[in-house]
Formats: structure tokens, C-alpha cells, sequence
């Protein structure tokens, strides 16, 4: 039976969403003249999915078809699915036309284990390759590495890529072990290491890599997780980890059941939140959770230190420095920029952060702002709660339809 | 003082001009002849080549490139009144350079905060323009935008689309940036008949909508947040988002 590129398309979307990342960021301009595609500093949206994710990246697997049994996974072998792939003739075109449309800002190319890790490796840079030295696109492609393939292949693709990846999927070893007995760590990063030392030796800018975890599948705590995104953000080796919350999407004796669980949402905002205060706050993952922990699910990971940390508070904000201004709950990296700019030419007060569209919501309750200050909730973290999530309102707030105490009268 | 020029950006610069050397002092600055019987006595600026001529060169040589560039970008915030706030930020410039940073004075902050508003926009637009493939193989988009942002999305567009000629047009300015194998610029047009479309384009159409709709996770389906990320106001010509 013949598949139509129609049908083609539904099917490998379906088979490539759960993968998070779709990031078109980190490259400069490339572009050359009279040639097709351009990349963009800070990455650009295209449109936005009925889930409220972005999209960026044409995501779609080259093939579902997976010798591979990962529990997690939709695409495993022994689920029973409709199989399909696409020539890496078909998927090239697909980009160029998408592409010219102004519908997307690249390819996100990856694909289910066809036969073997080599053979579907060899695939992917068939697409590459046309993409890239036939059609001459220099817009941004993202490749997931297959892990295990040979180094040989990795080596074109990461320098024909502006990204590439490998996928730890789960936090630790022993989740690994038991849902997905055919990979192990090493062999998720090992190309990942392979691909940094490559462009090191051709004396560029290490290649941006990223990788993803599922959330919520297995047992481990934000600590571990967020530890372990901290020693790949040291080592350098990782330029973004993404984080996604498990959907069931297959029965399995060690996975939540599909049928009473509901993806971790929140918990996983609250780890990307955390994820940003380790990349650009200066924060350190034990600083945010404590061991074995996860994180607050009521306050932001900020807000949550700063309730604990009250000892630095309050800050004032006309002598502070840029890192300490952005510890400040509610205070982002724009608005401390903000306020080093005023304060050069006045003291500021309360009134001064509001002309300047500071919201002082949460801020208020850390800052000394010239001689303002706030009286109303004292520095402690009962009250403080309490008035955080009242937004600073009595508690008991008399309606038109109270009935009187005493009475029982209108 | 009412204060009347034409909108145009010469026509402002002749009014600066004035302010200097006629002594004009403006309460309030109009682009359009008032329907009511003012109090106030009102000046006409007359645009004047010359005298814009001597303002431009002034500002090139007094302001910093920043600032120099917030002022054109201001005149691209054409749906807001900014000429007040704009006759300030140029008179507090000629007088001290360094009162252009602070964002304390409103009319210095306004003025960077129209200018950031812009540049989001223009970041906005960047993805959200679609383009369609005519008959010719032109590729041809309409936008309607809040701020003119049609100079920084042709400029985008040129280098990302290659040799391919294209037309983004901006629907309620009447306006279009062109790009064709010899030329770029940007027209007025007055009207614009709809052009027929390559065969290929309801196919690749439909392909990517197919795409937009299952790529999406139904457990995770937030249309308030979508809603948020690309608001209704920008769905107009967006491709996945028509019958």
C-alpha cells in the first residue's frame, strides 16, 4: 500500500512530538548571498500549537518504524502502530517548501531505529546532504545523534548541523535498566562527547548540543535531576536540557498507568523555572532544592529561596549589584538592567520602579527603595506567604453578602 | 501653542527646525487639522526640505548612533502619538547627551519603550509572517501590523529567501516591500488584485496544517496559553489558523 505524503506527515508528527526540543537559537547569521535560508541569534517562533508549545523546527521522524522496546515510548517495537517513513528525498523537499513559506525556521531530523543505528544514521545524512549541498539551505537544522552509530557519521553530521543532540530520557542508570534495557548513559553521551571534540579540533565554537528528560516516568527527585543538568551545564558539554513531564502513552508493569495519571505539568514549569535560575541567575542547583527534595510546587523556585534566605533581605535596590538585584522575587534580568540605568540619575523610591513598569507585586516585600519600604507584612516567612498569596489583601475581606457575626443579619 | 505638520517625517524635522528658530513653543502637536474651535492660537508647520535638511544633519552629528536610530524607529510607532514625547527627547538631546539614558524623564522612557515594543514585534513577525507562492513563483505575504514594521521584515526576508523575488504587503498601510531580481524597495500601492497561486500551494498548505495539528499533545491541549503566545490580532494570514 502506497502512503501519501499527507498521511506520511500526520503519522511521523505524531510519532516525534513528545520530543521537547524544537529551539532554533545559538547560531549567528549565515547566510550567503543568493542562497536559500539564514539562521537567527535567539531562535524564532513560528507559530504556536493548540498545547501552547512553540513551533520552530519541521518535527518529524524521518521513520517510526524502531527495533528498539523503550517502555516510554510510543514509537517501541512492540507497539502496534501504523509504520511509515519518508525518503530522505521526500523530507528535504518537505523543509525547502515549508521553509520558503516562511512556516518554520528548519528541520528537527531525527528518526526511529530502522534496521540498524548505522543504516538509520546513514539516512539522516542522505537528507543532510541534500539539504545542505544540493538545495544549499542554510537555514538551521537540529540532528539527533543515534546513539551507538558509527563515529564516522557523527562526524559529517555535526559539521553539517547547527545542533545535535542525544536524548538521556531518564535521570539515572537504574531507570535506564529498567525501562529502556537497550540504552544505557554512556551510550546516550558518548556521541554527544564525540561531536563536542570534533568541532574542538577544528578549532570552532563547540557545536550547541542539548538533550531531553522525561519527568514524572520514574522516581527521582528534582534534586538528582537537577543535578545532574547542572554537571552537564558545567562540564560544558550541554547547551540546553529540556525537561518533559511523562505522558503515558503505553501500560507497562513499571510505568505509571495511562489511565489515572495526568502529566506532571507544573512540576515540570517548576524545574524549567529552576533550569533558568542555574543558567542565567547564578544559582546553584543546591542552593534551590534541598537534598532529595522536589521543588515547591505553591511559590517559584525564587520566591521559594528567597523565603527561606530572608537573611539577605531586604535588598536595597539603589546600592545593589546586577546579581543580587536579580535574586530579588520578581525582579528579571530586564528589570535589574532597568534599574541600573535610573539609578545612575536619581535615588529611586517605589513610585520610580512603577513609572518604570517594575512590578513590584512580589518585589516589594524584598526591597528598601530609598526611604520606601513596605510596614504593612513584617520579614517573616509565615507572613510573607500568607501575603504572597494574597497579594497583600487582609485575609478576611469583607463582601457585600457577609452576614453580620452577631446578628446573623445582613 | 497647537502646533498642525503633515505626519511626515520632514514635515516633523521643519518643526523641529521651527521650534528653534521661531521660537515655537508646542502644548500640543496634531497631524490633522482639528474639527473643533480651539482656545489656543494654532501654527501651521509648512514642510520645508531645507530646513529638515539642516535638522537631519544636526541630529547626525549630535546624537549617538542609538539615539539617532530610536528617533526613525519612533516614526515607525505610527499608531501611537509619540510627538511630544519625540520634540522632548530631541530638545533634552541638543542639550545634554547623557539625559538620553535616563529613563526617569517619562518622555526618555516612553520613547525606549515604544522602541522595545517595536522590535518585539518585529521579532513577532519574523515568525508569524506566511508567505504563498503566486502562478510566477513570486512568494507573496500580507501583514497587518500594529507599528510599521515592513523595512525590518523586508530586510530579514532578503536575506533568508535568497534569489526567490517576494512581496510582503502591508495591508491597512498600503504599503509594500518588493523584491525582485534586480531591485529592492518599498512602494505605495494603492490596489492590489488578488494574485492567482502557484498549483502546488493548497497542496503544501494543507501539508502543513496536517503537521500543525498533530504535532500538537492533546493531554497538554492549553488554549488559553496559545492564545497568549500568538494572539488572535496576528492570526489573519497565518496559514494554520484559516478554514
Amino acid at each position: 500500500m502506497k502512503v501519501s505524503i499527507q498521511d506520511k506527515i500526520a503519522i511521523l508528527a505524531e510519532s516525534a512530538k513528545y520530543d521537547v526540543s524544537c529551539s532554533s537559537s545559538g547560531s549567528e547569521h549565515n547566510y550567503k548571498t543568493g542562497e536559500l535560508g539564514n539562521t537567527h541569534k535567539s531562535g524564532i517562533c513560528h507559530t504556536f500549537t493548540s498545547d501552547g508549545r512553540c513551533v520552530s523546527l519541521l518535527k518529524v521522524l524521518l521513520s517510526n518504524i524502531c527495533i528498539y522496546d523503550c517502555a516510554y515510548c510510543i514509537n517501541r517495537t512492540s507497539n502496534d502502530i501504523v509504520r511509515t517513513a519518508f525518503t530522505p528525498r521526500e523530507l528535504a523537499d518537505l523543509t525547502i517548501n515549508f521553509y520558503k513559506r516562511n512556516y518554520i525556521e528548519g528541520l528537527f531530523l531525527s528518526s526511529g531505529i530502522i534496521k540498524d543505528e548505522d543504516h538509520t544514521m546513514e539516512l539522516l545524512l542522505q537528507t543532510l546532504r541534500i539539504l545542505r549541498h544540493e538545495y544549499r539551505f542554510n537555514g538551521y537544522i537540529h540532528v539527533k545523534l543515534i546513539p551507538g552509530s558509527s563515529k564516522e557519521l557523527i562526524h559529517e553530521a555535526t559539521l553539517l548541523a547547527n545542533r545535535v543532540s542525544s536524548n538521556i530520557e531518564l535521570p539515572s542508570s537504574k531507570s535506564l535498566a529498567l525501562l529502556a534495557p537497550q540504552k544505557s548513559k554512556e551510550s546516550l553521551l558518548s556521541p554527544l562527547k564525540h561531536a563536542r571534540n570534533i568541532t574542538l579540533e577544528r578549532h570552532q565554537k563547540p557545536i550547541s548540543m542539548s538533550t531531553q528528560m522525561i519527568i514524572g516516568a520514574t522516581g527521582e527527585s528534582d534534586f538528582e535531576i537537577l543535578k545532574l543538568s547542572s554537571s552537564l551545564y558545567q562540564k560544558a558539554l550541554l547547551k540546553r536540557v529540556y525537561y518533559s513531564a511523562y505522558i503515558p502513552v503505553n501500560s507497562h508493569k513499571d510505568l505509571p498507568s495511562p489511565l489515572h495519571v495526568k502529566p506532571p505539568l507544573q512540576r515540570e514549569h517548576r524545574l524549567y523555572q529552576a533550569d533558568w535560575l542555574l543558567r542565567f541567575y547564578g544559582f546553584s542547583y543546591d542552593e534551590i532544592v534541598d537534598e532529595n527534595e522536589n521543588l515547591d510546587i505553591q511559590f517559584d523556585p525564587k520566591t521559594h529561596w528567597a523565603l527561606r534566605h530572608l537573611e539577605h533581605f531586604p535588598i536595597d535596590i539603589n546600592t545593589a549589584p546586577l546579581y543580587t538585584l536579580i535574586r530579588i522575587p520578581g525582579i528579571g534580568v530586564r528589570g535589574a538592567q532597568k534599574i541600573l540605568q535610573a539609578r545612575r540619575f536619581k535615588s529611586l523610591s517605589f513610585e520610580d520602579l512603577k513609572q518604570l513598569k517594575i512590578p513590584l507585586k512580589r518585589a516589594r516585600y524584598f526591597i528598601v527603595a530609598g526611604k520606601n519600604y513596605q510596614k504593612e507584612v513584617p520579614l517573616y516567612e509565615e507572613k510573607l506567604k500568607i501575603a504572597l498569596i494574597h497579594h497583600g489583601h487582609n485575609i478576611i475581606q469583607p463582601t457585600l453578602f457577609d452576614t453580620s457575626v452577631y446578628t446573623g443579619e445582613f | 501653542m497647537n502646533v498642525l505638520y503633515d505626519g511626515s517625517f520632514e514635515g516633523f524635522l521643519t518643526l523641529v527646525y521651527d521650534v528653534y528658530y521661531e521660537a515655537l513653543n508646542p502644548t500640543s502637536i496634531m497631524k490633522n487639522e482639528p474639527k473643533e474651535l480651539l482656545f489656543e492660537p494654532l501654527h501651521v508647520v509648512f514642510t520645508d526640505e531645507t530646513k529638515a535638511h539642516k535638522v537631519l544633519l544636526a541630529l547626525q552629528k549630535k546624537f549617538s548612533k542609538e539615539h539617532y536610530q530610536r528617533i526613525f524607529h519612533t516614526f515607525l510607532c505610527d499608531s501611537i502619538s509619540f510627538e511630544m514625547e519625540l520634540l522632548a527627547f530631541i530638545v533634552l538631546g541638543f542639550k545634554e547627551q547623557k539625559t538620553l539614558e535616563n529613563i526617569t524623564i517619562p518622555a526618555v522612557f516612553k520613547l525606549q519603550s515604544m522602541e522595545n515594543e517595536l522590535l518585539r514585534l518585529t521579532h513577532k513577525m519574523y515568525g508569524f509572517t506566511r508567505f504563498e507562492e503566486l502562478e510566477d513563483g513570486m512568494l507573496y505575504a500580507k501583514i497587518e501590523t500594529k507599528f510599521n514594521v515592513l523595512p525590518f521584515l523586508g530586510e530579514h526576508f532578503c536575506k533568508r529567501l535568497g534569489n526567490h523575488a517576494f512581496i510582503i504587503h502591508d495591508v491597512k498601510r498600503s504599503l509594500a516591500f518588493i523584491k525582485d531580481e534586480t531591485t529592492k524597495h518599498i512602494k505605495e500601492v494603492a490596489s492590489f488584485e488578488t494574485p492567482l497561486l502557484s498549483q502546488n500551494e493548497t497542496h503544501v498548505r494543507e501539508l502543513w496544517k496536517t503537521f500543525f495539528t498533530h504535532v500538537a499533545i492533546e493531554n497538554r491541549r492549553n488554549e488559553k496559553l496559545q492564545k497568549s503566545l500568538v494572539p488572535l490580532l496576528y492570526r489573519t494570514y497565518m496559514s494554520e489558523f484559516l478554514a
